[in-house]
């Protein structure tokens, strides 16, 4: 076997046993449950609701989710993704980069014909694993959540759009996980990069798009992306921050995937800022110093 | 005989630091080679140099006639090393982390040799423990077995009895001289206990300042000072000399 | 000097010297600054078109007038509170967390703990401390607030808006200390010490994103692009009508919502800076009486949590320590 493999299976094996990543892993998995839940919850009280007023004559207007894609239930999962999947990436990331400097067998590893690429991008690989099959769990249990409020099974279009939705994610939460990678390679604490790592998650998701749209970091909880204000310096400025909010495009991905009414078919612009902001990372994980691996820790 | 390790005028400046001074020494293969020094001499740094862990400044070093900078994926296949104070993967258990270290190592049938070196090391009962729960002595007897699953020719270590009870020293003892006598495995250590270096060691170094000061088989340093009755005057006489 | 105030002295001045703190709470005021920034010029952006709107309608001879937006200065501090709501919160775990954490890393511990000191003077000492910074901190970010208002919103504040913003951070004292307590607490009874700080992480997760989240998700409103009362072409009069409908589910959103000390602490904050219409331009009084339930509520979870690091942070505790 070699070194990327090795360091592949190594990992995966890592966070199987790791306490702090099953708590994570099955707060995200049960949110993404509670989310398809609440939306079937909501939606039954809507159209009850809609039933009772138009029998009162208060509307004439069509039942509004008459038509509506069965994925719209998946699209609070957007948000979970955003807020559980990536911190669970970014925990997973930079435990496995400290993980070495920790209990020093940093100097072990690099004692063996071990290339510094092949050994951090196994590792990625090995979370990429871990998260895989999270994501696959998850949204195939939203293939059957679906499937039982729309009373019949997913079709083959929408099953491709949930697996689709669940590539993407994995490749928003892959360009997290690295950004834990990176923050724990270069860091002097444990404390420190996951502080690092949360600081520049919470930087991605609200600041820079608040620059370019003027929405409040609440309003940035919402699985829809902001549209970008209009007039005097937001013009500029969302032509910058625009690309650089790569959450705000993952939601613009997700909503094409998903078939969000607000969302651009055929719009591909997000998938393509999220699959180059994980490819930039990959290759600045890539080209990391060798001696980068083996810093101690000051904790 | 030839060198299992060769220096030349190897040196590593940190900064304002030289922790290691243009450092000559010869270790010839089947040796026992102790490192001696005052902490802060250089001792872990020339191990780190000479594991490639860590790029020389100056001069070079050859493992087996493999260089140090030219050939160091070359050299990493010919050595075995355990760094001091290592606490491995405490999550995984004993067979799990020697299995990942067998397969960095590129052992094609990684179960059959780690089953081969535990049995050699009479430590095949904890194989299914988690290495979180192993003492000290057990910790360094998965170091020993993690260092020589690739049957490396030379063998690093670094402080290897430091925190040991006396019965963990003299296990550790016994597996050296053992690998050594058995397997013709060289072995570089550095130590601060001149008691150990004495049962185990067949020629030793000093380290002072970065500097190499002394360097002979062990036989022939305590004959030279035939009035020292202990290694450790020596040692005290040695480092109490000027620097040449 | 009592051994509780020597702890918390102690931890004042190892605080005022970490420079991952100093680079956070930058951090925390730098983006606090930036959103009253970003109200101004989307107020500007607005009142630009609002004037390019009445300059068309004069061309077009037309005498209708639509009411121009009215700045209400406090209302640029809505994405401020906000971000003490989320990044404040965070910054504090990682306070309460580094506190213990470092003490059990270092090895500090048995010497601290080989010393005559008293049963709760270690966690109280350093909640102290904490909390000294958190005042330290709150008192620098009110003052800058006030300043970005009148510099960069160019509006004038009246003592009674000064009196708010006053307000707004005793409470955000008041929360980011819950915060540290509960970060305390959960370090110190963990043995591993980067469970306690994912136990932390996952409990402002659920607090301060996922609950509220899911009271917005759960708005009927909010289920149709648009509205749904625009959607059925409900008239406003009918609303209430329709609303009334919703009565058992509102009380389960509300109900969810109330289960999060962040939502306590934005409702009162919202109300006390007008950004709640419904208390928009009212005298204190008569927010403070809206709202007292709120502020009980928030004192209550601070002083839960403090309670709860003291007893929890025991030398049993403290010394199951796993890296």
């Amino acid at each position: 076997m070699n070194a990327f493999a090795a360091s592949a299976r190594h990992e995966a094996l890592n966070i199987r046993r790791s306490r702090t990543a099953h708590i994570l892993l099955w707060v995200f998995v049960g949110m993404v449950l509670v989310s398809s839940l609440i939306g079937w919850i909501t939606n039954r009280t809507v159209t009850g609701v809609f039933d009772r007023i138009r029998a009162e004559g208060l509307t004439s207007q069509p039942n509004p989710f008459t038509g509506v894609s069965p994925l719209t239930y998946e699209r609070n999962t957007v948000i979970y993704v955003l807020l559980i999947g990536a911190l669970m990436a970014v925990v997973l990331g930079a435990q496995a980069s400290l993980r070495d400097r920790k209990s020093g067998t940093s100097a072990l590893v690099l004692s063996r014909p071990v290339g510094t690429a092949s050994r951090l991008l196994g590792q990625l690989a090995g979370i990429g694993a871990v998260l895989g099959v999270v994501l696959g769990g998850s949204v195939g249990a939203s293939w059957v959540v679906l499937g039982i409020i729309d009373a019949a099974p997913l079709g083959p279009e929408h099953t491709l759009r949930l697996l689709a939705f669940a590539a993407l994610s994995w490749v928003l939460l892959m360009a997290f996980a690295v950004l834990g990678m990176l923050t724990g390679l270069v860091s002097r604490s444990e404390t420190t990069a996951l502080l690092v790592s949360f600081v520049l998650w919470s930087a991605i998701a609200f600041v820079v798009p608040q620059l370019g749209t003027a929405a409040r970091p609440v309003t940035l909880l919402g699985p829809v992306p902001h549209p970008a204000a209009t007039g005097g310096w937001f013009d500029a400025v969302a032509a910058v921050t625009g690309p650089l909010a790569v959450t705000e495009q993952y939601k613009r991905a997700a909503g094409v995937l998903l078939q969000d009414r607000n969302a651009q078919a055929g719009d591909w612009t997000g998938a393509l800022v999220v699959a180059a902001a994980l490819l930039i990372l990959v290759l600045v994980l890539a080209v990391t110093p060798r001696r980068r691996l083996r810093r101690p820790l000051d904790e | 005989m030839t060198a299992a390790i060769a220096t030349e005028r190897l040196t590593r400046v940190f900064g304002p630091v030289t922790a290691v001074d243009g450092l000559d020494l010869e270790v010839a293969e089947g040796e026992i080679f102790g490192l001696l020094g005052h902490n802060g001499a250089g001792k872990t740094t020339t191990v780190n140099m000479l594991t490639t862990l860590l790029p020389p400044t100056g001069g070079g070093a050859s493992i087996c006639g493999r260089s140090i900078t030219a050939d160091a994926a070359g050299v990493r296949r010919s050595i075995g090393y355990l760094p001091e104070n290592v606490r491995f993967y405490d999550n995984l258990t004993l067979g799990e982390n020697l299995r990942f270290f067998a397969e960095l190592s590129g052992i094609r049938r990684p179960e059959g040799r780690i089953r081969e070196v535990l049995r050699l090391l009479d430590f095949e009962g904890p194989y299914g423990q988690r290495v979180g729960t192993f003492s000290k002595g057990m910790r360094q007897r998965v170091g020993i077995a993690q260092a020589i699953l690739h049957e490396p020719k030379v063998l690093f270590l670094d402080e290897p009895t430091s925190g040991l009870d006396p019965e963990g020293v003299r296990t550790l003892r016994e597996t050296i001289v053992r690998l050594n006598r058995e397997f013709g495995i060289t072995v570089f250590m550095n130590t601060h206990l001149l008691t150990e270096v004495t049962k185990t060691c067949t020629s030793i170094g000093i380290l002072r300042a970065g500097r190499l000061i002394h360097s002979s088989s062990l036989a022939e340093t305590l004959a030279a000072f035939p009035d020292e009755e202990s290694l450790e005057a020596v040692y005290f006489r040695l480092e109490s000399q000027p620097v040449p | 000097m009592s051994s509780t105030a020597t702890v918390a002295r102690r931890e004042l001045v190892a605080l005022r010297r970490d420079r991952l703190l100093v680079v956070l709470l930058g951090f925390l005021a730098a983006v606090t600054l930036v959103s009253v920034i970003v109200g101004a010029a989307a107020f500007r952006a607005q009142l630009e078109a609002y004037q390019l709107y009445v300059q068309q309608l004069e061309q077009s001879g037309s005498s209708t007038r639509a009411a121009a937006p009215r700045l209400f200065p406090l209302q640029l501090l809505r994405g401020s509170v906000e971000y003490v709501e989320i990044l404040g919160a965070l910054f504090a775990i990682v306070l309460g967390y580094g506190a213990v954490a470092t003490e059990k890393y270092r090895g500090t511990l048995p010497l601290l703990l080989s010393r005559p000191v008293g049963r709760f003077a270690l966690p109280l000492g350093k909640l102290a401390g904490i909390a000294g910074i958190w005042l330290a901190v709150v008192v620098a970010l009110t003052v800058l607030w006030t300043a970005a208002i009148v510099g960069i919103g160019s509006a004038s504040l009246g003592p009674a808006d000064l009196g708010r913003i006053l307000i707004v951070g005793a409470f955000s004292w008041l929360y980011l200390v819950f915060w540290s307590a509960l970060a305390v607490a959960l370090t110190a009874v963990t043995s591993r010490l980067s469970l306690g700080l994912i136990l932390a992480i996952v409990i402002w997760l659920t607090f301060v994103l996922i609950i509220p989240q899911l009271g917005d998700t759960m708005d009927p409103d909010n289920q149709v692009p648009g509205g749904l009362f625009k959607a059925l072409e409900i008239d406003s009069s009918s609303e209430a009508a329709v609303i009334a409908h919703f009565a058992t589910f509102e009380e389960l959103r509300n109900f969810l919502e109330s289960a999060s000390p962040t939502k306590h602490f934005e409702r009162l904050a919202f109300a006390f800076l007008g950004i709640d219409d419904d208390f928009n331009q009212k005298p204190i009084g008569v927010v403070w009486s809206g709202i007292w339930g709120y502020a009980v509520a928030i004192a209550a979870a601070g002083v839960a949590a403090v309670a709860a690091a003291a007893l929890v942070t025991t030398r049993s505790n403290l010394q199951r320590t796993r890296s």
